[in-house]
């Protein structure tokens, strides 16, 4: 193959892949619905050899899809059968960490939760804590600007990159954002971030690194019904609390959970609330107190408060494990990430309850009630007939529910090919028309990562006619967290 | 452009302007233009071919779309406070004063967000939703009169932003009308928003890319309680050496201001506010939230302070006490005018940790130049403000005030920092940044204009500086720093 013969001049010998075989492990990435075998996979090891990899990209017209970890939810990594695959897996090493400046410089390969624990010694942390911390990667995050429990408190990837080193189809390094407060001219670091890939290829990211907080606490809050404790989520931001985490479980999902792990989460609860407190101890102890006045006041029926630190992992553990907890309960399911104004939680809450008892199927609702990004559950079974075309129903009137109270039909997951129908519901003409020209600037060829997260004007015209459709997800029988 | 062609033009364009309905003001007469020659860059002057006062967004995207065919450049103006002269009109453009879309639209106490015309002023907002223990974070100096849609335009700071963020980070949304007349809602009330991040991009870009004609900000609860110090310290490193202690210590004050000798005399001696005589630099520091947060916060920062030898550390006891303490800052600029006939303020950012050195490299680089330097700044943010003084009427003395003053901005590059702070570039910083930033970056500037507006009409030759230019700056790098305009008082 002449393209791979072109990449082996410019990269180190294995670095090259060519045979179906080799080629497997990147057909997709965590929406593995998705399946194609790139044409070439290449694995460079620095600067010079992905500069090599997007020169012969840009010589033969070929597109390029960079990919990290394979994590990513949304499909954002999912190859091109006419495209060289790029891994930045090679790109890992934490190049500097600035204890006093209090930021790590490192490669876009490295994992998340490694340069948290790569600065532990050092009292500090990395904040954003996607689920998949273990294994996704530092690169893939600022490409989907991926959230996390933790991001109410500490802001989303985009809020903890300091600068990015990117490059771009021509083959041009820019160096954006600063360590400084502001950056002169337009915020292209901002822009890069959750660009899925589009716009450049990243080599290299400044992050903000924070002090690890002196204590945690965590409240759990149980209500006797579901609207209640959405008002009551909305109450403690309301009150000016910034909980370190705030996630809402309701009935389906509590009892679910604890036949599987024995949180000792409160059954009798509609739903629950936990709600995480970190900094010095007064500031901790100041800030429950404040926020059981505020449970208590919103018609809280119980209110424990982990007493140890064993005990506030034990009330996580219930929240972590809610999805697979789900899963047992039930023979498939489907997840939506949509975000909400805070404000409106109690009410689509109410809603989804009605649909669920509309359509005759059950929803579990587990998410980031602080965030507004939620998370329902369809449960479902794929054999009886019908039944999934009820749940896609279910979950489009969900979308929908979420872009009509003023929210997005994204949270933390990216829009990748998942979502690409979506997007034409969400943005009007003009702003998609921009979109495309601003990927345009960057990447006048269209040649990274073409047919992800913006869809074409031509495909929304088409999917206008499939109106009844359009919140609809494809593939809901995947799992996804 | 000839005199008979511009006059064509200017006809013209009146002609497109007074066909828009509902019926715009426009401007048309020298007279009415003369208030709008300048923003607060005032040394710079330019009479606008025309003004008009749009005030509905359908009205803006008349505007935009008729100067687009005629090929008018459009320089959008909020209240024209803005101090590196964004907002300067353009000779054979069009000065689009937003000043008459000032309505608050919305406030969503629940969702705390306030949703705003371009023209609302900064306080403006936080007066409005005070009654619901409510505010609105960023609060530049002249936050009385400076509007909303100007401080979008600029990503503007304030005393606050080491807590709270600049301007980017306290707004949800914003409308605005593209070179094609189109208008964008970029951003949502929600956490996340799918697609780029045309908000981010759009903050800060200095009505380059679109007119801000309506923004949705977020609202801070009022804090419960607030605390307030003033610490003395002997020498100006121990100062900055505190500021990084303080931050070290995983504590975020709302303000962490710095002012050196130069600066408490003058406000001695013009306010008389009894500061220490004997200290070479202070620090006010504030810190807010929850009771038990401000008290905790205030017993550590009261410990870090003794422990980074402060010779002196005053607690205001009551709002009275704290007004008094924050006099000196906030007439610091009054103040240092009574010193010497003229003086000029840099507005540069670096990382925390450079402060004691970059501070004493300040000094250093006085001496060499025999001038007069003082220094008033946000220390928390790293952003500095040196005030540079001189007498004009002494020959020489402006000249080696600029090359002092490009030193300095160098050096904040240098060590990792940037050359705008809260200010923004507009026409002042056009030449810095060519110092900044290198080809690739301008270039992506640029193709990033383009995307928004291809033609280049909206407020050209701002922000951005031609790669051209560059080059041709680039023979007199030893200047690169160099402030242009040094005669102007900035605050």
């Amino acid at each position: 193959m002449e393209i791979a013969r072109e990449l082996e001049l410019g990269l180190p010998h294995g670095s090259v892949l060519v045979d179906r075989e080799a080629l497997k492990p990147y057909e997709c990435d965590g929406l593995s619905a998705y399946r194609a075998t790139p044409l070439v996979a290449a694995i460079p090891t620095d600067e010079a050899e992905v500069a090599a990899v997007l020169k012969v990209a840009r010589r033969n017209k070929t597109p390029v899809v960079a990919r990290g970890s394979g994590t990513g939810l949304s499909g954002g990594a999912l190859p091109l059968a006419d495209g060289i695959l790029l891994s930045l897996a090679r790109f890992n090493r934490i190049q500097d960490v600035n204890p006093t400046a209090r930021t790590a410089r490192v490669q876009p390969g490295v994992t998340n939760l490694r340069i948290s624990q790569h600065v532990a010694p050092l009292g500090l942390y990395y904040a954003p804590d996607p689920s998949s911390q273990i294994a996704c990667s530092i690169g893939g995050n600022v490409a989907e600007n991926s959230g996390g429990v933790h991001c109410l408190k500490y802001g989303l990837t985009v809020h903890n990159v300091l600068r990015v080193r990117a490059i771009n189809i021509e083959g041009d390094i820019l160096e954006l954002g600063s360590e400084a407060l502001d950056a002169p001219g337009y915020d292209l670091m901002a822009l890069i971030t959750g660009s899925e890939g589009l716009l450049a290829v990243i080599l290299e990211i400044t992050v903000k690194l924070l002090p690890k907080p002196e204590v945690a606490q965590v409240i759990m809050a149980s209500f006797s019904d579901v609207e209640k404790a959405g008002e009551a989520v909305a109450n403690v931001i309301g009150a000016g609390i910034v909980p370190a985490g705030l996630e809402m479980m309701d009935k389906l999902a509590t009892s679910a959970v604890e036949g599987f792990v024995h949180a000792g989460y409160d059954l009798e609860a509609e739903a629950i609330l936990l709600a995480e407190s970190d900094g010095t101890r007064e500031e901790v102890a100041d800030e429950i107190a404040r926020m059981i006045e505020v449970m208590r006041a919103s018609g809280a029926t119980d209110i424990r408060v982990s007493q140890s630190d064993a005990e506030r992992l034990r009330f996580w553990s219930g929240r972590k494990a809610a999805f697979p907890a789900v899963g047992r309960i039930s023979p498939d399911y489907y997840c939506i990430d949509g975000s909400i104004p805070r404000a409106a939680l109690g009410r689509v809450l109410s809603r989804i309850e009605e649909l669920s008892a509309r359509y005759g199927l059950r929803c579990a609702n587990v998410f980031h009630a602080g965030d507004g990004n939620l998370h329902p559950l369809i449960l479902y079974d794929a054999n009886i007939a019908g039944e999934l075309e009820t749940t896609e129903k279910f979950a489009s009137d969900i979308l929908e529910l979420c872009i009509e109270v003023g929210g997005t039909i994204t949270g933390e997951h990216g829009v990748g090919v998942e979502k690409i129908n979506q997007m034409c519901v969400q943005f009007a003409t003009a702003e998609l028309a921009q979109f495309h020209a601003v990927k345009a600037a960057f990447d006048p060829d269209g040649l990274l990562n073409p047919g992800k997260a913006v869809p074409t004007l031509h495909r929304c015209a088409e999917f206008g006619k499939m109106h009844v459709h359009r919140g609809a997800v494809a593939h809901p029988e995947l799992p996804r967290f | 452009m000839s005199a008979v062609a511009e006059a064509s033009l200017r006809q013209r364009a009146l002609a497109a302007l007074q066909a828009i309905r509902p019926h715009l003001t426009i401007i048309a007469d020298v007279e009415g233009l003369k208030p709008f020659e300048t923003d607060a860059l005032i040394a710079h002057r330019e009479t606008p071919m025309l003004a008009v006062l749009p005030e509905t967004e359908g009205q803006v995207r008349d505007i935009v779309k008729a100067c687009r065919k005629l090929g008018v450049p459009v320089v959008t103006r909020g209240a024209g406070t803005g101090i590196s002269g964004g907002a300067i009109p353009h000779r054979e453009g069009l000065l689009l004063v937003l000043s008459k879309m000032n309505e608050i639209l919305e406030v969503d106490t629940v969702g705390r967000t306030a949703t705003v015309e371009p023209g609302v002023r900064n306080l403006q907002v936080s007066e409005a939703v005070a009654a619901h223990g409510l505010f609105y974070a960023p609060d530049p100096s002249s936050q009385l009169i400076c509007s909303i849609g100007g401080n979008v335009a600029e990503n503007s700071g304030g005393v606050h932003c080491l807590k709270y963020g600049l301007t980017v980070h306290n707004l949800l949304a914003v409308r605005a009308v593209d070179a094609d007349g189109d208008a964008l809602l970029a951003g949502s009330r929600s956490l996340d928003a799918p697609g780029y991040d045309l908000l981010a991009v759009l903050t800060g870009s200095e009505g380059n890319l679109g007119v801000i004609t309506q923004a949705t900000v977020r609202l801070v609860p009022l804090p419960e309680r607030t605390e307030t110090l003033l610490a003395g310290f002997a020498t100006v490193r121990e100062a900055a050496e505190a500021v990084g202690e303080i931050i070290g210590e995983g504590i975020i004050p709302a303000a962490l201001e710095m002012m050196d000798r130069v600066v408490i005399d003058a406000c001695e001696k013009c306010m008389h506010l009894g500061l220490p005589r004997d200290a070479d630099a202070l620090l006010l520091v504030e810190v807010d939230g929850g009771d038990a947060e401000a008290r905790d916060a205030l017993a550590r920062v009261s410990a870090i302070l003794e422990r980074c030898a402060a010779t002196e550390v005053r607690v205001a006891a009551d709002d009275a006490e704290r007004a008094r303490l924050w006099k000196s800052r906030k007439g610091a600029f009054t103040a240092l005018a009574t010193i010497l006939p003229d003086f000029y303020t840099i507005d540069g950012t670096i990382p925390r940790r450079c402060l004691p050195d970059v501070l004493e490299y300040v000094y250093e680089l006085a001496a060499e130049y025999g001038l007069v330097v003082g220094n008033v700044f946000h220390a928390g943010d790293g952003n500095i403000h040196p005030c540079i003084f001189y007498d004009a009427n002494k020959p020489g003395d402006l000249e080696r005030g600029e090359e002092l003053g490009g030193r300095i901005l160098e050096r904040c590059v240098e060590v990792g920092g940037t050359i705008t702070g809260e200010h923004g570039v507009g026409i002042e910083k056009l030449r810095q940044m060519c110092v900044q930033f290198r080809a690739p970056e301008i270039a992506a500037f640029h193709d990033t204009k383009r995307a928004f507006d291809p033609d280049g009409i909206l407020n050209p030759g701002k922000a951005v500086p031609a790669l051209k230019r560059c080059a041709e700056w680039g023979g007199t790098h030893v200047h690169g720093g160099r402030v242009p305009r040094a005669d102007i008082p900035r605050f």
